[in-house]
């Protein structure tokens, strides 16, 4: 398929199952709820190295938050709620809890429900106070710029994507790189979605396995545009790189919407800034349960 | 919105026992039956066909129109549905309730909520003393739910109150809090003499205190996240009737240092 210019391989993106977990931060401005976000979301790229693949969804205005203060929802997803529990303690205890001014409220709502302020509560050593309002507990742990606010608990769910993704080729590596930028922009706006890469973009994809032991994934050499000729290749004798796009939902239709909106944005602005062909990445669709046909997202 | 209405016929000379007289309680009593149903409580065993008139249909409202000092236990144990009461209640209004909406559109008595672990219970005038509070036999006073009254609160608001929220739009009598465990009580135009004697946790919010017991240390001024918060949920569980917004700012107290100290005075402005 063409489009704009643009080749479309009719190929899917191969995602899979995932636990994913949320959560709010607000803060006593919007550099500073973000600041914590970001530091909480960092080595949170893979869920294989990092334990857990971890991003901002969006960010929040004071209405929308529990304190009526700036925020910033950050998700994690992993491979199962018990897998979240001590990535969750680590980063929020870390990364938000140190934070200036921050202060962390659930961010996904499910019946089930996993620690969330369970365990850095224990850092008031024995100061801390709970506070119940509703059905919802509070715990309020005093540190040296007043006290952190963090709720007791956040929804975890079990029916979430991980990996969807979208291929982009082409023959100018700024071009392709600003394109891949905006896409990724594009894909911000998707709610309950993150793209958990350096800057949602990925510049080393992986396939399966490796000639080395004990390397469960290795450079995918079909799509190193520098090894065409000396192995296997899949890009085209123009093709100078390719890079991709991972994307992480709380649900399935929300990866395809956000895969949508990311080649909705390739084809539009891709093919003046050298992008020439879009394709996703898969495992001959037998490893995971959730295909994105990329014709099926087609504007 | 079906429901039944009880109109007071006469004015009661005995205290009545109004606790039969809710949505769950009456869902399947047949008309006859609901008139016979004892409120009096002298051996006169007065009923409710001796003091109402009863019209409409059984469901999830019943409104009790003109009130009493005389009308004991109005909403006791409602667990759902709306109860209203457009005159003054008596004593143990709302006493053990677990859930629904009791609007009291008068002036409250002595116990008001006691024992409340749920539901929101409203009243338009003044309430008595030991608003939330424990009753005797009783281990804790209120342990969930909102009390929102429009007036003034007696003495011993909140009495080994353990969780949910008591909102006065006036002011509370003295030692508010008392041996209250958690939960939080706010009264916007201040507390009376003593309060917080022997709290051992929760807050107390006030525009001032007449009288701060010696055992709350001064804790200084501080921007409280925990009152926006406090705020924001206040707003989404009662609409339109919720006090104005917190900023945060406020003066803490903390105590009372008789106990384990870990309850405080916010004093707001």
């Amino acid at each position: 398929m063409t489009a704009n210019g643009i080749t479309i391989d009719d190929t899917f993106a191969e995602a899979f199952g995932m636990s994913a977990t949320g959560v709010i931060i607000t803060a006593d401005s919007p550099k500073w709820a973000r600041q914590a976000a970001v530091t909480m979301s960092g080595f949170g790229t893979s869920v294989i190295g990092c334990g857990a693949e971890v991003g901002i969804d969006s960010e929040l205005k004071p209405d929308a938050t529990p304190d009526g203060r700036p925020g910033v929802r950050v998700l994690m997803f992993g491979f199962s709620p018990e897998a979240l529990i001590p990535q969750l303690k680590n980063r929020v205890g870390q990364c938000v809890l140190t934070s200036p001014g921050s202060a962390c409220y659930a961010g996904v709502e499910s019946e089930t429900r996993i620690g969330l302020g369970a365990g850095p509560r224990f850092f008031g050593d024995g100061y801390q106070t709970a506070k119940r309002l509703g059905n919802k507990r509070y715990w309020r742990v005093p540190v040296m710029d007043g006290e952190f606010v963090i709720e007791e608990t956040t929804g975890v769910v079990t029916d979430a994507v991980g990996g969807g993704n979208v291929l982009l080729l082409g023959n100018d590596r700024e071009g392709l790189l600003e394109t891949a930028e905006k896409a990724v922009a594009a894909i911000g706006r998707v709610p309950d979605v993150i793209t958990p890469f350096p800057g949602g973009i990925v510049r080393s994809g992986s396939k399966v396995g490796s000639k080395y032991d004990g390397m469960v994934a290795s450079t995918n050499d079909a799509f190193c545009p520098t090894l065409r000729g000396a192995a296997k290749s899949e890009v085209a004798p123009d093709t100078v790189a390719v890079l991709e796009i991972v994307i992480d939902g709380l649900t399935s239709q929300a990866v395809a919407t956000a895969m949508k909106a990311g080649i909705d944005t390739i084809l539009k602005d891709g093919a003046g800034k050298g992008v020439t062909r879009i394709s996703a990445g898969n495992y001959g669709g037998k490893l995971g349960q959730h295909h994105y046909h990329l014709r099926e997202l087609l504007p | 919105m079906s429901g039944l209405t009880f109109r007071l016929s006469t004015y009661p000379d005995e205290r009545l026992d109004l606790s039969p007289l809710t949505p769950s309680r009456l869902a399947a009593t047949p008309l006859a039956e609901m008139l016979r149903i004892v409120v009096g409580t002298t051996k006169r065993q007065l009923k409710v066909g001796d003091v109402f008139a009863v019209s409409g249909q059984p469901g999830d409202t019943v409104t009790i129109q003109g009130g009493s000092e005389h009308l004991d236990f109005v909403g006791a144990g409602l667990d759902r549905g709306t109860l209203i009461l457009d005159g003054d209640a008596g004593a143990y209004a709302g006493r053990k309730m677990t859930g629904g909406e009791l609007h009291l559109r008068g002036r409250a008595g002595a116990w008001l909520g006691s024992g409340l672990s749920g539901g929101l219970v409203t009243v338009k005038g003044s309430a008595g003393d030991h608003v939330g509070s424990t009753c005797p036999g009783d281990r804790f006073g209120m342990t969930g739910g909102i009390v929102v009254v429009e007036g003034n609160i007696g003495a011993r608001v909140g009495e080994k109150m353990r969780r949910g929220t008591i909102i006065a739009r006036g002011t509370a009598g003295t030692n508010a809090g008392s041996r209250m465990v958690g939960g939080t009580i706010w009264a916007e135009k201040g507390f009376g003499p003593g309060p917080g004697t022997l709290l051992r946790r929760g807050t107390l919010i006030g525009a001032k205190v007449d009288q701060m017991l010696p055992t709350f240390a001064d804790s200084g001024s501080h921007d409280l996240v925990i009152l926006r918060v406090f705020s924001r949920f206040l707003s989404d569980a009662l609409g339109p009737l919720a006090p104005r917004s917190l900023s945060g700012r406020a003066h803490k107290f903390a105590g009372d240092l008789a106990t384990i100290g870990k309850g405080e005075i916010l004093i707001v402005s």
